[in-house]
């Protein structure tokens, strides 16, 4: 049918089918920036004004909008320039990933044209619409308000670090006075508490503006999804829908016969090559149980055959025409009854090798012991032993998994790909395709979030199996139910910690007793599970420990790496039984937990035994930085940390069911695998005096590209706009190993000083040359020039220059590569004050308080940013995210809504304390700051609960079910 | 997304009812769309788009008010003449994208039994205009049109008229403070008494009797079990009636 559409203030005659949503034709249109983020229209990433007002695209007919009037961010600021609202959130760090933030421009757009002075519960219930897991919303709400300012034409002042003063005493108590209302600071201002021991710099450490900042507030095409390939095939994916059960036969004959289809692969004509998914250094940690495609399916959603057909429609109708017989077999979910006798044999193929013990669905068996804890649980004054469950949530990227694979003129299979290891895919792929690595180029362009979703060789396979077939272009997005059961999420685990513990508080030994569940592949079930005990077993200081885990098959929808990858499982455990055991033996919390915490020059011995890459080289590391006490005294007030014995707070007059509580947990991580994780990059100068900064490392929407970028600028002396990033193709780019375990700061980051250092060399020898000087180690850069000691200066463009076409030619250019011998641990304090309705059990979190130790943060926004965006994604986690199964194993609440994740109306109260230290390993003493803020929440709502109702609840989430059933229990 | 074969809008309310009344194909009525065409189905439908029949007014008299069935829930939030109890309820509904493009006829038709913007209608006194086959309209209790959903078939919501005066309140239970309620319940005191409807406990929003919660089986799931939806239904519904308090 014809419709008629005035975009973005152009009459447009458009040709469309019925059945199209208005997003889809909005695409084809090139609007690129209206984007897909669940066929239900909940993540508004594909929101757009209709006629001034914000509506999904996704679920609104094209043919309803027909006659009516569309604006897209495009239509916004034509040309180079910004309108004052994207300008906002440039300048606030409202970007993360960017995915969304067109939709969020737009839905400031359509308030502030109604309403030019919102307030801020307005600018919050204008973002309702639109899903954000990655900023906590706090920047995208000022963002709003501050353009509002600006259009209003009030001055609005630039966003600087608010300097915070330090209150831990050396003893590390804290010093202020606890009734003093907490400092009044502008929400946007990063607190940045400094430390004396961290020298001055120009462009590290300053709140830089994202270098990708254009093109995402923009909506220019930047993502996979954002080109046109003529003659591009689309996929679909047959899902099974049992979860375990035999393929008996499959029938395709239908669907090839079907016009417009392609290709159909299954089990019986892609070649059986055993691998595992996971994302990892070479060689991938063993089991290899997954093939391509497989004759069994192991839960629901797992791969059945692929389509790729000329459009989405004939590919999704193809898909419903393979005839699949299956034999369903019985099948089990839960961990603990996976190992019994007689429970189902979730890989008994006979080609299964490097499991544990397959026929019992142990895939690992993880053991590490210091010291001797039997004799340690002897000798206690008390031994405390309790029982936790915690769950399964998902990552939920705003973008889900897409790839698009093609042939270039070469005749070299490209893969574009939303991942967070492109190297990993692409050596991973070569065996699975039968194509020398050689042969394949894998590029990361723009990717809207992965949080570990994306630390998987997941449908990259996929699209190249049907690329090489076809010899066309193919693209294969999941939808967000596929998103749900076929992708990637966290590990269950049933936890028992039992701590034997003196009259005076120390532990005397401490032990870890993990059941997890892998899902029916072990992808990431090794490594999560050893970054359970190492960081279950590592922030206090204790001579006996034991870890002691089973990682189990079952047939439940994969878990995989999600940020924090283990430790969240496990320092919920830690720290809602150390809450325990300070309240039975009448310590106060922070007393006990003080005296029995890592410290600087203590031992991380658990290191030697679970790290990947210390645990090969048995050396025992020892904490190197620690702020906690700063963390713990600055959270301590900004949470309001007294109240909580105040029976009045706690228990209002005027609200007789509410009781109110505070938490505390302390979280500790890590920067990188030590001696194993490694990043390359490479500088080479231009004509002008500016930089090509080439790496392999991956950002996410982290701010990665931007922090590595301020690294390269502060040792060549430029602005950050001197450096131009490209990053993230194997093609063009240094090796890295992506985007995981807390490591690019740290580790690519030293890459990239590393390589500048060389290239300063080089321009300090070239400027030698110019100037006349004999030292060139005495030549300084700074201000775009190179300085001799008497003040004499040659431009870095004079320096191309020279270098490039004049003299002696040379293009000055450096590569070099990192591997961090530690993995300093940052430091945090997560505080959480709730609110529990003990006549229904509904918990309220009122705020959340975190202040981290994360060494120098290079980029204090991008690291707040972090920080507050994790730990509303850790509030789900704690309090409302699950992935609920009916009894067949098939998810029931696939849907956000029904899986509900925090938007902007609703987030309690949420502040990031960025406490410096001066970490002498990290570039410019930097550690890491990505997953700390996912470790705490959890454990901090329980201990608040706890603190609140005297309910000590042991599973998550904290449901209102839960915790009314608990309070019954606890009456 | 439906598996979409036609796309109508017709200009009156006749020709709707006259396409939406074929034999064949099966024809459905969308309104804003935000539940339709979220939803899935395989089987072949033409749309009958109701945006240019108008019926998007609201006009209050002296004790009614009366909404026209394509008025969208943002405009509803934001009129003056809604009582404001009401209004606060039509923002629950959901995000703003999507209220900005839901209607109340719409909200109405799908009954949704988290709605608590239908349990906030029923304590109005909700009266639903609809318009059928031959073209005479039919004005049904919100309540009864609920119960028999049979009343919808070949018919037309057109308009949803509310009483204004009396006292309201509302309590909910959900995971967290924006997520549809796991049980809400609504009340309204009037000279006439109390009416009280909650949400969560039936398969539509319903009318209840205090005496009658006792005896609900709620249908359960992940959020809520039987047990405890019946549980909350006593809980909210005794916090709202303490918050009516006494006839004046």
């Amino acid at each position: 049918m014809k419709i008629y559409l005035t975009i973005n203030s152009e009459s447009r005659e458009l040709e469309c089918s019925v059945h199209e949503s208005l997003r889809q034709v909005l695409r084809r249109e090139g609007l690129f920036s209206v984007r897909f983020g669940a066929e239900t229209g909940e993540t508004g990433a594909d929101a757009i004004l209709l006629d001034g007002r914000l509506v999904s695209s996704e679920i609104m007919l094209a043919a309803q909008a027909d006659g009516h009037a569309i604006e897209t961010v495009e239509g916004l600021s034509p040309g180079r320039g910004l309108h004052p609202i994207q300008e906002a959130f440039v300048a606030v760090g409202a970007i993360q990933s960017g995915y969304s933030t067109p939709a969020m421009v737009l839905a400031a757009k359509a308030l502030l044209d109604e309403n030019p002075s919102p307030t801020e519960a307005e600018v919050r219930d204008a973002l309702t619409g639109i899903l954000d897991r990655e900023t906590g919303y706090l920047r995208p709400v000022e963002a709003i308000l501050r353009a509002a300012a600006a259009l209003r034409g009030e001055n609005v002042e630039s966003i600087e670090p608010a300097l915070v003063r330090p209150l831990a005493d050396v003893d590390g108590r804290a010093d202020f006075d606890a009734d003093r209302p907490s400092l009044d600071l502008p929400p946007a201002a990063p607190r940045v508490v400094p430390s004396p021991e961290v020298p001055d710099t120009r462009v590290v450490g300053k709140p830089e503006v994202k270098v990708d900042a254009l093109k995402l507030v923009k909506g220019n095409p930047a993502f996979v999804d954002d080109i046109e390939l003529r003659g591009m095939l689309y996929a679909k994916m047959l899902w099974s829908p049992h979860a375990h059960a035999r393929i008996v036969s499959i029938d395709d004959s239908k669907a090839r016969a079907l016009p417009g289809v392609r290709a159909v692969l299954h089990h019986e004509n892609v070649a059986r090559v055993r691998y595992a998914s996971g994302g990892q250094s070479y060689p991938n940690p063993l089991p290899y149980d997954q093939v391509s495609f497989d004759n069994k399916v192991r839960h629901v959603g797992d791969r059945v055959a692929a389509v790729a057909a000329d459009s989405l429609e004939i590919a999704e109708a193809a898909v419903q025409m393979i005839a699949v017989d299956y034999e369903v077999l019985p099948a089990v979910f839960d961990e603990n009854e996976a190992m019994l006798d007689g429970a189902p044999v979730i890989h008994d193929e006979p080609d299964m090798e490097g499991a544990y013990d397959a026929a019992h669905n142990i895939v690992h068996h993880i053991g590490a012991d210091v010291g001797d804890v039997e004799a340690g649980f002897a000798e206690a004054d008390h031994v405390f032993e309790q029982t936790m469950r915690v769950h399964q949530v998902q990552q939920v990227p705003i973008e889900p998994h897409i790839a698009i694979a093609w042939l270039d003129s070469d005749e070299r299979l490209i893969v574009r790909t939303s991942t967070q290891v492109p190297f990993h895919v692409r050596r991973m792929l070569s065996p699975l395709l039968d194509l020398p690595v050689r042969q394949i180029r894998v590029v990361k362009p723009r990717i809207g979030g992965g949080f570990g979703a994306k630390q998987e060789m997941l449908i990259e396979d996929i699209v190249g199996h049907l690329a090489l077939v076809t010899g066309r272009p193919v693209r294969l997005e999941l939808t967000r139910l596929e998103e749900f059961v076929s992708s990637r999420s966290r590990h269950p685990q049933t936890i028992t910690m039992k701590t034997g513990v003196n009259q005076d508080g120390k532990l005397v030994a401490q032990q870890m007793r993990t059941v997890a569940n892998t899902g029916p592949y072990g992808t990431h079930g090794l490594t999560v599970q050893m970054v359970s005990g190492l960081r279950g077993l590592s922030s206090y200081n204790c001579p006996n420990k034991r870890f002691d885990c089973d990682v189990m098959y079952t047939n439940i929808p994969v878990p995989g790496a999600y940020r924090g990858y283990g430790a969240p499982q496990a320092l919920f455990a830690l720290e809602a039984h150390m809450d325990d055991i300070a309240a039975d033996l009448g310590m106060d919390v922070l007393d006990f937990k003080r005296m029995n915490w890592t410290t600087v020059g203590d031992p991380l011995d658990m290191a030697a035994e679970l790290g990947e890459g210390a645990a090969e080289m048995k050396f025992i590391p020892v904490v190197t930085s620690s702020g906690l006490e700063e963390c713990v005294a600055q959270g301590q007030r900004a949470v309001g940390w007294h109240r909580r014995t105040d029976p009045d707070w706690r228990q209002p007059a005027d609200r007789p069911h509410i009781r109110r509580g505070i938490g505390f947990a302390m979280c500790m991580h890590g920067s990188a695998i030590s001696g194993l994780d490694m990043g390359g990059a490479s500088i080479k100068i231009n004509d002008d005096g500016s930089f090509n900064l080439l790496f392999g490392a991956t950002d996410l929407g982290t701010g990665a590209d931007t922090i590595l970028a301020q690294i390269a600028a502060e040792v060549l002396g430029t602005p950050v706009e001197d450096i131009v990033v490209y990053a993230a193709d194997t093609d063009m780019t240094p090796f890295d190993v992506g985007a995981y375990a807390s490591s690019t700061t740290y580790v690519s980051g030293m890459a990239v000083k590393k390589a500048a250092e060389e290239v300063r060399r080089q321009v300090a020898e070239r400027a030698a040359l110019m100037l006349d000087v004999n030292t060139p180690g005495d030549i300084s850069l700074r201000d775009r020039r190179a300085w001799t000691p008497d003040g004499r200066s040659v431009s870095l463009a004079e320096v191309a220059l020279h270098s490039l076409h004049q003299d002696q030619q040379h293009q000055i250019m450096a590569t070099a590569s990192y591997v961090a011998p530690d993995s300093p641990p940052p430091y945090a304090a997560q505080f959480a004050e709730v609110e529990v309705d003990i006549g229904t059990g509904q918990v309220t979190v009122e705020s959340l308080v975190m202040a981290v130790d994360c060494g120098v943060p290079i980029n204090p926004i991008t690291s707040a940013g972090q920080v507050e965006g994790g730990m509303i994604q850790a509030l789900g986690y704690g309090h409302c995210e699950e992935m609920v199964y009916d009894e067949a194993g098939r998810m029931v609440n696939a849907r956000l809504g029904p899986y509900k994740i925090y938007r902007s109306d609703e987030v309690p109260r949420i502040e990031a304390y960025l406490v410096q230290t001066m970490e002498k390993s990290g570039p410019f003493g930097a550690k890491a700051i990505a997953e700390i803020p996912k470790d705490g929440v959890a454990p901090a709502i329980r201990n608040a609960i706890a603190n609140a109702t005297g309910a000590r609840i042991d599973n998550i989430p904290f449901t209102p079910e839960r915790v009314w059933t608990a309070l019954h229990a606890t009456k | 997304m439906q598996a979409i074969v036609g796309y109508h809008r017709p200009e009156s309310l006749a020709a709707a009812l006259s396409l939406l009344n074929r034999k064949s194909p099966r024809s459905v009525v969308l309104a804003g769309g935000t539940s339709l065409n979220a939803s899935e189905s395989s089987q072949p439908i033409e749309m009958i788009d109701l945006q240019a029949i108008g019926f998007d007014q609201i006009r209050s008299g002296s004790a009614v008010v009366e909404i026209g069935a394509m008025v969208r829930l943002s405009d509803l939030a934001a009129h003056q003449a809604i009582p404001e109890l009401l209004r606060e309820l039509t923002t629950r509904e959901g995000p703003n994208t999507l209220r900005n493009a839901a209607t109340i006829g719409g909200t109405i038709a799908t009954g949704h039994p988290d709605s608590e913007l239908v349990a906030g209608c029923l304590v109005y006194q909700g009266r639903v205009t609809l318009a059928t086959a031959g073209g005479a309209t039919q004005s049904v209790e919100l309540n009864e049109l609920l119960a028999d959903r049979s009343k919808l078939e070949g018919s037309i919501i057109i308009g949803l008229e509310i009483e204004s005066g009396g006292t309201a309140a509302a309590e909910r239970t959900g995971r967290t403070p924006s997520d549809l309620s796991i049980v809400a319940a609504v009340g309204r005191r009037t000279v006439a008494g109390v009416r009280l409807a909650l949400t969560g406990t039936a398969s539509t929003p319903i009318l209840v009797e205090p005496d009658a919660i006792a005896d609900l089986e709620p249908p359960g799931d992940f959020r809520g079990s039987s047990a405890y939806r019946r549980h909350l239904a006593q809980t909210l519904t005794r916090r709202v009636t303490e918050q009516l308090g006494e006839p004046s």
